[in-house]
């Protein structure tokens, strides 16, 4: 009876021995990844990390992501820590254009990849060193929105040289925002509007922004287009249309991220068009850049944004993956 | 004019006429009478209480001699409790009753913390502050959670906190009156606003008058705490999710708030009527100032400077009519 016990636990044992040498072992074992970011506070950031983790479990490396809270200082800090810690690859929100040019480059000097993700130098490559970039451009992705919405104005007869385009921050003087509205203004160019105002939003918390737009709108009655630069801007854009007495499609509006509040007034016709960073694919593809950079030396510069999210159908993919995290 | 000099004595005086004076400018010059337009002065009554609510319970405290800065985390804590609960099908009312208690167990915890190691409140609640925004982040990954369908529009709970009252006032506004009154009337003419009173202004005084301070701090933190609760799900069932977001830069806009009504800093002085008005003054400026089409691009600085001159203003005349 013994006997046949530990014949049964030997073979169990070889067995197991065997799986685990017949496993394949994964590509990215033992290779270390950081993501210095700048975010925190908003739910952007935690389908970027969701992102990165399922590359980092596909891959089988080691990922941590530092969320900064939008303290640059934290950031820099954060950033130095991480090089001294001699990871595989560093992957880093550029989120001003001369705070981290030298970091950078001290960095790629020490022999650590450094990529752009999610935020990068407004000059790209020439402004900053980062051997890459994987993120929305800003830009392309507000142009993109803005001319659905200046078409949106154009099959409903609207004259666009009387256009008064409204455009709501949480932070204006942030890069996000900035960008945005360049991208913004760009396509006003091209159809002919001239008459805009950046709103600052007050910040982040919603009552907040919901008073200031509803204040703008109700003052500036010449308004044709309110745009949100950011998640909140745009989630809060429903509320304050309501509460100015607009009408659904009175006013033209769209803006950023998919919030419920922002998906319900899609719904209910007061938001025309929304933009879907995609924001799971900057975590994902970040992982992915740099495990490739370790083996093979590439550095592609990957647009994971601009997904334009304007009707039922693309509403029901993104409720249907939102609570996964990965829209 | 003795009633004059008796009623510029009383410390919300100040802010009373500055009050009036910003109501009837703003009234009579802005563009088409806007500030007195129906939509405007619903979406104020609506959208002000929010806070409103919170600095209560934040003046309140304050008298008392303490602080409470955990209140921008404590409300989106209280709103995410509530929330959480909804979405394992507890129904909203049950669920309201549990995030007030969460409030008031934070609130407690606030209390006991700060009375217990006499460490100042300043510096217990910023820790607290932290710490449950960073239990909040971690438990909720920052992912809104929509609950338009678990409390839909014109459900009797959703017409209890974001519904209007004769097709008109917001009810937001009238739980801010009543709170305001409830606290007026604890505050002015019960046993225990006096030892709020005593606590803060001399709290040896108070302790060698028989006083138990130490109970008094605690409950001022739990009302805070259950504030925080009440406003959560206002906000969650008015905005129809949870936002991580909610309540930031609550703790110094209340602490500002209070000061404008005439709170004082040192604790000991300090009215309720004082604290409605410092709560309806700052929003009624940032309102004003866009309806009068001043440039958005940058209002905060008039709103900082208002401030200011609302305490500068507030200590002159107490001089003077000392």
């Amino acid at each position: 009876m013994r006997r046949n016990l530990f014949m049964v636990l030997l073979v169990s044992v070889v067995l197991v021995g065997t799986l685990a040498f017949a496993q394949e072992k994964k590509p990215a074992e033992g290779m270390y990844f950081r993501l210095v970011t700048h975010g925190g506070d908003d739910p952007f950031w935690a389908v970027v990390q969701k992102g990165a983790m399922d590359a980092a479990k596909e891959l089988g490396c080691k990922v941590d992501i530092d969320l900064c809270g939008g303290d640059l200082t934290l950031q820099l800090k954060r950033f130095e820590e991480a090089v001294a810690m001699k990871p595989n690859g560093i992957a880093l929100v550029i989120n001003d254009d001369t705070a981290w040019d030298e970091p950078v480059r001290r960095a790629l000097e020490q022999g650590i990849p450094v990529i752009g993700m999610n935020n990068d130098d407004s000059e790209g490559a020439v402004g900053n060193p980062r051997l890459c970039y994987i993120g929305q451009s800003e830009k392309a992705a507000a142009y993109r929105l803005a001319r659905r919405l200046f078409d949106e104005a154009k099959a409903r007869g609207i004259d666009l040289s009387k256009a008064h385009v409204a455009m709501a921050a949480e932070v204006p003087g942030a890069n996000y925002a900035k960008i945005r509205a360049s991208g913004i203004l760009e396509a006003m160019k091209e159809y002919g509007i001239t008459s805009y105002e950046i709103i600052d939003a007050g910040g982040l918390e919603m009552t907040t922004v919901e008073a200031r737009e509803t204040a703008y709108l109700l003052a500036h009655p010449e308004t044709t287009f309110l745009i949100g630069l950011g998640g909140i801007c745009t989630d809060r854009l429903t509320a304050s249309l309501k509460a100015a007495g607009k009408q659904p499609g009175e006013i033209i509006a769209g803006g950023f991220d998919t919030t419920p509040d922002t998906l319900a007034g899609i719904k209910e016709g007061y938001v025309t068009a929304t933009i879907d960073q995609q924001q799971y694919l900057q975590g994902y593809f970040a992982v992915y850049v740099l495990y490739l950079y370790n083996k093979y030396g590439f550095t592609p510069n990957i647009d994971t944004g601009g997904y334009l999210v304007d009707s039922p159908e693309k509403i029901a993919l993104i409720e249907k993956l939102s609570p996964e995290h990965i829209r | 004019m003795e009633w004059v000099r008796n009623f510029l004595r009383y410390r919300a005086a100040n802010t009373f006429l500055v009050f009036i004076g910003l109501v009837v400018f703003f009234s009579l010059l802005t563009p088409n009478y806007l500030f007195v337009d129906r939509r405007n002065l619903a979406a104020l009554g609506k959208l002000f209480p929010d806070l409103g609510v919170v600095a209560l319970g934040v003046g309140v405290l304050m008298i008392c001699g303490e602080f409470d800065l955990s209140v921008s985390s404590v409300l989106p804590f209280c709103s995410y409790v509530f929330v959480r609960l909804l979405y394992r099908g507890i129904v909203p009312f049950w669920a309201f009753w549990v995030a007030l208690g969460v409030g008031a167990l934070l609130g407690l915890l606030n209390g006991l913390i700060t009375v217990k190691t006499k460490m100042p409140s300043f510096i217990t609640t910023l820790g607290t502050m932290m710490f449950w925004r960073g239990v909040l982040y971690i438990w909720s990954k920052m992912m809104p959670a929509g609950i338009r369908n678990l409390v839909p529009s014109g459900s009797p709970f959703e017409r209890a906190f974001a519904g209007t009252v004769g097709s008109f006032i917001p009810v937001q506004a009238l739980w801010f009156t009543l709170f305001a009154l409830i606290l007026g009337i604890l505050l002015h003419y019960h046993r225990f606003g006096n030892w709020i009173y005593a606590t803060g202004d001399n709290r040896d005084a108070a302790r060698a008058m028989g006083i138990n301070t130490d109970l008094v701090k605690t409950i001022c933190f739990m009302i805070v705490g259950i504030l925080c609760g009440f406003s959560a799900c206002m906000q969650a069932v008015r905005i129809g999710s949870f936002a991580a977001t909610q309540g930031i830069g609550f703790e110094l806009r209340a602490i500002a708030a209070c000061v404008v009504g005439g709170t004082s800093l040192r604790g000991g002085v300090g009215s309720m009527p004082g604290i409605v008005l410092g709560a309806l003054t700052i929003p009624i400026l940032d309102n004003g100032l866009i309806l009068l089409r001043v440039p958005v691009f940058g209002i905060s600085a008039f709103i900082g400077i208002a401030t200011i001159l609302f305490v500068v203003l507030n200590s002159y005349v107490e001089r003077k009519t000392r």
